[in-house]
């Protein structure tokens, strides 16, 4: 009883010397804080959030590098929905997203799934589907050109074995695109198939068991126990491949340039090209505007397939 | 004896070594790898071939011509593209591993007001595709104040184009990065700064000699990730520099490969090699932390 009447007393007055101590400290953890955190905000704020705004502006004038630009109001983006060179572009890459981005989540989510049965030589399976990854774009392209090289490329080459005729990959407008598309699954398996990896490691052993124990099969221990225990990370996985397919140039620039005619034609290398070779900066800067609005709508809408997902 | 023990181990040894499932899997995985790895394999044999072998499609070289590798340095100044790449990749880690463990300790372990709101901040901010920025990111580089023939309110002149500058500060500290260098402050026990503190240590000498030399291994795998950024750079260079001094090994080989019909494919393939050789190296010898960093960012965000 005794001890819980003092302890109050006690504990004002300490209280009280140690709020002051903890004001000075506070404050100066607060001052140094701050300046610890001031080149990063600085650096975001000039190379990142102003940027970001300007764009917005920029696209609503007909600037191009010279000293006289004006208003033009939403002037370029009417002109956009006219320009064939763009609508080619976006189509082509919705249409890249729309297929590499489910198809490379399914296959890495394999990969993953087989990698994680305890098997031997982990390390060097991790190792194989990883390289392109780290592997430069430029790189990567330059190999797929010569492979796609229709008269010795490996592509014919190895096809012929199994007495397919040659294509022309690359400069036939049928395959160009879908030759592409297979380059950036292969390249991008690898972050995929690792972020995979360590998410089922994850996944709780008790669910598993416990399925095991009612007697579920394999499939049905996937769609119950492990496929909603990704969940998060599914999200996050689609999200950095939406925002990366969009992203597609280094490929298109060095293997086709955005040919045949503009069958490989992408976004970026028409905001590039726009921006940088016809100098019309604030008609790129609303194809770029129209760009953000494309992925914030295909990022809401895999949101709302992977809520139906889970709900079911 | 011998009837009780022998079907209990034939039960236990056979699912691993012999179900057909398991042969399935790792065929799968095999064929995988194979189809990750030939590619690089062909890149290889074919910078060791001739002119003529390579007229019709082929797997082996007749013979291994190492005289390529040293022929494709001298048809392109692939050596400057090399040390442009190293200077890139330095800079920007060095700029990156300050700005972004300073921000990120901030983050992580000071009693901000609106640190939450600042944490949101860096989170929206990884989201932003360079792509969206660089219109007016180039724009911003090339009205630099002071440097370039500018004048103090940043015209007249070329601003951070074509220079080292331009080059390296723009793209270094990633939100990525001060967000990945923050998760890792964050699992460090706080008891550790108080005492130091007690001892009479200042902040700043809390963040640099205590907690610092603690995320070693996070300082490695920022390192990692941002040298592989840098060195696998293409579009930012290829809009801010003009001259041949200052360009890096991607764009180079992007321009040694322009010419459909004037490409020499050995060449080529060789200086890819010799492209690709530095990265895939360090990714073998580091590959732990480019996992946990995956695997952290991907997971804990």
């Amino acid at each position: 009883m005794s001890t819980t009447l003092e302890r109050p007393a006690l504990s004002a007055t300490r209280k009280a010397d140690v709020a002051k101590d903890k004001g000075t400290l506070t404050r100066n953890q607060v001052r140094t804080g701050w300046a610890l955190l001031a080149p990063a905000l600085l650096h975001s704020g000039v190379f990142i959030v102003i940027p970001v705004v300007a764009v917005l502006v920029l696209s609503l004038t007909d600037y191009s590098f010279g000293d006289t630009w004006s208003w033009v109001g939403f002037g370029n983006y009417s002109e956009l929905f006219r320009d064939v060179d763009f609508l080619a572009s976006l189509w082509h890459t919705v249409l890249y997203a729309i297929i590499v981005i489910p198809i490379s989540m399914a296959i890495s989510l394999a990969v993953a799934l087989g990698l994680n049965q305890k098997i031997r030589g982990l390390g060097f399976f991790r190792t194989a589907f990883y390289i392109p990854t780290v592997t430069a774009t430029v790189a990567v392209a330059t190999i797929w050109l010569w492979i796609y090289n229709p008269g010795s490329g490996l592509a014919n080459g190895f096809l012929s074995l199994f007495g397919f005729a040659p294509n022309r990959w690359l400069a036939d407008p049928g395959t160009a695109l879908g030759s592409l598309m297979v380059v950036g699954i292969w390249q991008g398996l690898g972050t995929k198939i690792i972020i995979y990896l360590a998410a089922l490691q994850g996944v709780s052993r008790d669910l598993l068991e416990s399925a095991d124990i009612d007697g579920a099969n394999r499939w049905q221990k996937f769609r119950n126990v492990t496929l909603p225990a990704l969940g998060p990370v599914q999200f996050f996985v689609l999200i950095t491949s939406i925002v990366g397919t969009f992203q597609v140039f280094d490929l298109v620039y060095v293997m086709t340039r955005g040919g045949p005619g503009s069958e490989t034609r992408v976004l970026v290398l028409d905001i590039y090209q726009n921006a940088f070779q016809d100098l019309k900066l604030g008609y790129a800067s609303a194809e770029t505007v129209i760009m953000m609005i494309v992925i914030a709508v295909f990022i809401g809408v895999g949101r709302l397939l992977q809520k139906a997902d889970t709900n079911d | 004896m011998t009837s009780a023990t022998l079907p209990a181990v034939a039960a236990a040894g056979k699912p691993s070594a012999f179900r057909p499932g398991r042969i399935l899997l790792y065929a799968g995985l095999v064929i995988g790898a194979l189809l990750m790895i030939t590619p690089f394999l062909w890149m290889v044999l074919t910078a060791f071939k001739s002119e003529l072998e390579i007229l019709k499609f082929s797997w082996l070289p007749g013979e291994l011509r190492w005289s390529n590798f040293s022929e494709a340095m001298q048809t392109a100044p692939f050596l400057r593209y090399f040390r442009n790449s190293a200077l890139i990749a330095l800079g920007e880690t060095a700029f990156t591993l300050v700005v972004c463990t300073t921000a990120g300790y901030a983050l992580a372990k000071m009693p901000l007001r609106g640190g939450k709101l600042m944490l949101g901040y860096f989170i929206v901010l990884l989201l932003v595709p360079f792509q969206i920025i660089l219109v007016p990111l180039f724009m911003i580089v090339k009205s630099i104040p002071l440097f370039g023939g500018n004048n103090i309110l940043g015209q007249g002149g070329i601003g951070w184009l074509n220079s080292w500058w331009g080059l390296i500060i723009p793209l270094g500290a990633a939100p990525f990065f001060t967000f990945l260098a923050r998760q890792f402050f964050v699992s460090l026990p706080d008891e550790l700064a108080q005492a130091a503190r007690v001892d009479g240590l200042g902040e700043f000498g809390i963040f640099w000699r205590i907690m610092l030399p603690l995320i070693k291994p996070a300082l490695i795998t920022i390192g990692v990730f941002q040298i592989e950024a840098a060195w696998n750079g293409f579009l930012w260079p290829l809009m801010i520099t003009t001259s041949d001094e200052l360009r890096p090994l991607q764009l180079g080989l992007a321009i040694f490969s322009q010419n459909p019909a004037e490409i020499q494919w050995p060449y080529l393939m060789a200086g890819t090699a010799l492209a690709t050789l530095p990265m895939i190296v360090l990714f073998v010898f580091a590959q732990k932390r480019f996992i946990e960093g995956m695997a952290n960012v991907g997971i804990k965000g």
